[in-house]
């Protein structure tokens, strides 16, 4: 139960320590590895560029590789390794699925294992996992050379090739090898068919024979490690790593959820070294284990520690009265009505959803780190977790700073620290700093934006669609939980994470689909949007803010600094995050997962 | 502007070569070489040396011999692994649960301790009072007219039979019309409630149920006729009868015999639930095998025992056996069921 969090945490702080000083020897470039490499390097250095240049170069490259995933996604009936016959996808899918797999989002308004060929899945998923989990890791190695006052801050395509070249792609194949002496296929070939051990169990066709079962293969081994360690979350299969052949034992499990949490962790221990601040990193480090530890803590108590409330019924009815000026008295009634038990043992949980394989609270465990470190992989299904406990990975998604994805995630705490030093410095009535420099009124301004874009980004979308068509026609589940399936698939949209509550109607599937879901396109171009801009606002205006700020001149310290390596600087932090967060989220949360949790159970026929 | 265009090209070159061509087939050699038997997709061969299934992916067992997979709300199609995607509050995550409990609740204590439940349900079925109201599967439909539909588009033959209904009763359908002027040509589906609360009212205590008989040529034929016993009330009605007897003592039923899995793929159950359908098992094979069913017990026992694996080797989790692989082994013990 409790072992398998606390071994991940124990394993990932321990790798981390040592992993982050060579992260930060290969950001300062004091890896050179063979020539080959050294070469590619050299013909892809433009020389030093300022932090605009080094945005520019950003943006433009994101260009390229959008285009470049748009011609993948449209070669794919043509192109080979299509033993299936794949066709093309519905253009609003394919906008949708360039733009996430672009932003390191991953949100997959198709499924893998029906939708996509073997080649798509090596040259369109393969390049944007390494790519768009190495945009987020440059975006704040950029930002620390601002914060060293560095003139210049390095050379972007450097900064990728080195981040591909000497962190992913070795982390990946070592992944990659543990992964199929695990049972994880690694094959060019599409699909096994086998006749069932009990003969027809799977049907009769039109003649009369047995069905096969039809079993989808491919280089599944390739994709995962990555889909882990970049933060990814894209699955090659619809069930991403709760289908047997993505994640086949509870080694495996425990291998993917170590490998997206590893990376998370290093990088904040790396901000540390590389602007020689380790302990006000790992201040910054215990903040958001604390936060990561409450969330796991609460996904497992109230998803693993208790019952499905589905099959356990309501021993006593309740009445409730809500006043109401326009109802007769004064007050609205509501009864909560008496429903009989069904005699389920549920000793291991809710088990709605989950897989055996993993261990008894791999499920709660994985839902809640997920979406803390953005990655948006599953190993259950986050639409039957207990209503209370699915607020967890909703907290992960909107405070976005837990770990967080990679690099992006502490750019996101970034803003809550100069947010943070901004309140303390109200409070005693000080100029307020970081890394001894003034925080002006123009950090101020470029901070909030990228505090701002996040919630405007989830709220105001969640209430068109929840009041539209476009969502009541989409959602699978009644009541308040068709409020949370549309606050979660933005929520998850915005954080980059790309987890969904899958009930929701949002696959199209192939072009020649004869019966997509019906809005469909509305979720494709909404959310492909909300992914846009939530992705490239909050790295640009933390690039430009710590560039002003890292151009001021740093004040020696003296006796009234607030000191930035302190427990109580890390109270102060926690204090600031949880507010805001609760500021902006808790009445969403009221609507759907409370709502549902204490409202009727079964809601409705 | 054009010097970032240009080493962008270079970069997604360079990087299309290493993470297309280099990575994968670097671990496809890797996989192919040390691991054929994990990297191919952990193929079984069954009897006969063919290839019977996936040891990582679940597959459907009905037959009484076997062991019988978790739910799965991909009807175990492999190429289409899906969860069931039921909230807590979705009454049809609490009707799966309890259509699947019916047939197979025993009571846990009292005089009855042991035996099956579903006599009583078809006694109470027959005096056809719910909440001491009569017409049990009026009630029904109204309170759950998804279930309704469903029950007439579930089979072609529930379909013709709500339509033979509704020809010969015209009135009614006339009625419904005039009620419902959205839909002038009411498809079977759209009348099923009328349908059952006529239904009720004109065979109380019964439910149209599937009967099947041997019809000319030999060829089995299914019709729809009342019935006061069949299947689908043991099943469907269960969770109603429950609500009438909210204070029976039942014995519990293992939560993953009737969870659906994440992946609709799941091929373990757990020990307690292959422990539940152990005496089903060893019945249906003493009496396919003319053996002693105590001896065929034991010996199935001693099988669940010697394959019962736990995650992460008790770490994580507690027993669990792999379905297809122990069918399997059943199938190669004690033969082809008939």
């Amino acid at each position: 139960m409790w072992t398998l969090p606390i071994l991940l945490i124990v394993v990932t702080i321990l790798i981390s320590i040592p992993l982050s000083s060579y992260f930060a020897s290969v950001m300062d470039g004091r890896l050179k590895g063979p020539r080959v490499i050294a070469w590619c390097q050299s013909r892809l250095d433009s020389g030093p560029q300022n932090w605009k240049q080094y945005a520019v170069a950003m943006l433009i490259f994101t260009g390229a590789l959008f285009t470049y995933g748009y011609l993948v996604l449209c070669l794919q009936p043509i192109a080979p390794l299509n033993p299936l016959g794949r066709g093309i996808l519905a253009p609003s899918t394919i906008f949708n699925t360039v733009i996430s797999f672009m932003t390191n989002t991953n949100l997959q308004h198709y499924s893998g294992d029906q939708s996509l060929s073997n080649f798509s899945q090596i040259f369109f998923i393969l390049p944007n996992m390494f790519l768009s989990a190495s945009v987020g890791f440059c975006a704040l190695t950029a930002i620390i050379r601002c914060f060293r006052g560095e003139p210049t801050v390095g050379n972007f395509f450097v900064d990728m090739w080195r981040v591909v070249v000497f962190i992913y792609l070795p982390a990946a194949l070592i992944a990659g090898v543990v992964f199929i002496w695990q049972g994880m296929p690694m094959t060019f070939a599409s699909q096994h068919s086998v006749a069932t051990l009990q003969a027809g169990a799977m049907g009769l066709d039109s003649h009369g024979q047995a069905v096969p079962q039809h079993i989808i293969v491919g280089p599944v081994a390739a994709t995962i490690p990555i889909k882990m360690l970049g933060t990814n979350g894209g699955g090659f299969y619809g069930m991403n790593s709760a289908h047997p052949l993505e994640n086949p034992t509870a080694i495996s499990n425990f291998e993917t959820t170590f490998l997206m949490m590893i990376f998370p962790f290093t990088l904040v221990l790396m901000y540390g070294r590389m602007l020689r601040r380790v302990r006000h990193s790992v201040v910054i480090y215990g903040v958001m284990l604390a936060m990561m530890i409450g969330v796991i803590w609460w996904a497992i108590n109230f998803d693993t520690l208790r019952p499905n409330p589905a099959f356990t019924g309501t021993p006593v009815a309740h009445a409730y009265h809500v006043a109401d000026a326009n109802a007769p008295g004064g007050s609205l009634a509501f009864t909560v009505p008496k429903v009989a038990s069904l005699p389920v043992d549920q000793a291991l949980g809710n088990l709605e959803g989950k897989e055996l394989r993993f261990g008894t609270s791999a499920g709660a465990v994985f839902a809640a780190i997920t979406t803390d470190v953005t990655c948006g992989a599953v190993n259950a299904e986050h639409d039957s977790l207990n209503p209370i406990a699915s607020i967890s990975p909703l907290v992960g998604m909107w405070l976005n700073c837990i770990f967080g994805g990679k690099g992006v995630g502490m750019i996101n705490f970034l803003i809550f620290l100069i947010v943070g030093v901004f309140l303390a410095g109200q409070m005693v009535g000080r100029t307020p700093e970081y890394l001894g420099r003034k925080v002006g009124a123009r950090e101020m301004k470029l901070a909030m934006v990228a505090l701002l874009v996040h919630p405007l980004l989830i709220l105001g979308p969640s209430g068109v669609f929840a009041a539209t068509p476009w969502g009541t026609e989409a959602v699978a589940n009644p009541g308040p939980h068709g409020f949370s399936e549309i606050v979660y698939q933005f929520s998850s949209s915005s954080a980059n994470n790309g987890s969904a509550m899958d009930g929701l109607g949002t696959t199209y599937g192939l072009n020649n689909n004869p019966s997509p879901a019906p809005e469909a396109v509305p979720w494709d171009i909404a959310t492909g949007l909300v992914m846009l801009f939530s992705r490239y606002l909050p790295i640009l205006a933390p690039m430009a803010m710590a560039f002003y700020l890292g151009r001021k001149k740093p004040a020696p310290a003296s006796l009234a600094t607030m000191r930035d390596d302190t427990w109580t600087f890390g109270f102060l932090i926690l204090g600031t995050i949880l507010v805001i967060g609760a500021l902006l989220f808790l009445p969403v949360a009221a609507l759907g997962p409370l709502a549902e949790q204490f409202g009727p159970i079964p809601f409705g026929g | 502007m054009l010097r970032s265009a240009s080493k962008s090209l270079w970069l997604l070159l360079f990087s299309v070569v290493l993470t297309c061509g280099i990575y994968p087939l670097v671990l496809w050699g890797v996989g192919q070489t040390f691991f054929p038997f994990q990297a191919n997709g952990s193929i079984l061969k069954g009897p006969g040396g063919k290839p019977v299934g996936s040891a990582l992916i679940a597959q459907p067992f009905t037959l009484d011999e076997y062991f019988w997979p978790r739910p799965s709300a991909a009807s175990y199609d492999a190429t289409a692994g899906t969860s069931s995607a039921l909230s807590v509050s979705n009454y049809a995550l609490r009707n799966r649960a309890a259509t699947m409990i019916g047939p197979v609740a025993t009571y846990s204590a009292g005089p009855k301790k042991g035996q099956p439940v579903w006599p009583d349900i078809n006694a109470w079925f027959d005096a056809d009072r719910f909440e001491g109201k009569p017409g049990i599967v009026a009630q029904w439909a109204d309170a759950h007219n998804e279930l309704a539909q469903g029950w007439v588009t579930a089979d072609p033959s529930h379909a013709s039979y709500v339509d033979g209904w509704s020809k010969a009763h015209p009135d009614i359908v006339a009625q419904f019309v005039k009620e419902n002027p959205g839909t002038p040509r009411p498809q079977a589906s759209d009348l099923a409630v009328v349908f059952f609360e006529h239904f009720s009212k004109d065979h109380p205590g019964t439910f149209p149920c599937s009967v099947t008989e041997p019809g000319a040529g030999g060829k089995p034929v299914t019709t729809i006729a009342p019935a006061a016993d069949c299947a689908d009330i043991r099943a469907d009605f269960f969770d109603m009868w429950r609500q009438d007897h909210p204070d029976a003592p039942l014995a519990e039923i293992p939560g993953d015999y009737v969870t659906a899995s994440a992946s609709g793929l799941d091929p373990d159950i757990t020990l307690d639930n292959a422990e539940f359908q152990l005496n089903r098992v060893a019945n249906a094979w003493a009496k396919d095998l003319k053996r002693n069913p105590v001896e065929i017990k034991s010996q199935i026992q001693a099988m669940l025992q010697s394959r019962t694996v736990s995650p992460g080797g008790g770490l994580f989790g507690g027993p669990i056996i792999n379905v297809l692989e122990m069918n399997l082994a059943l199938r190669n013990r004690y033969g082809a069921p008939p």
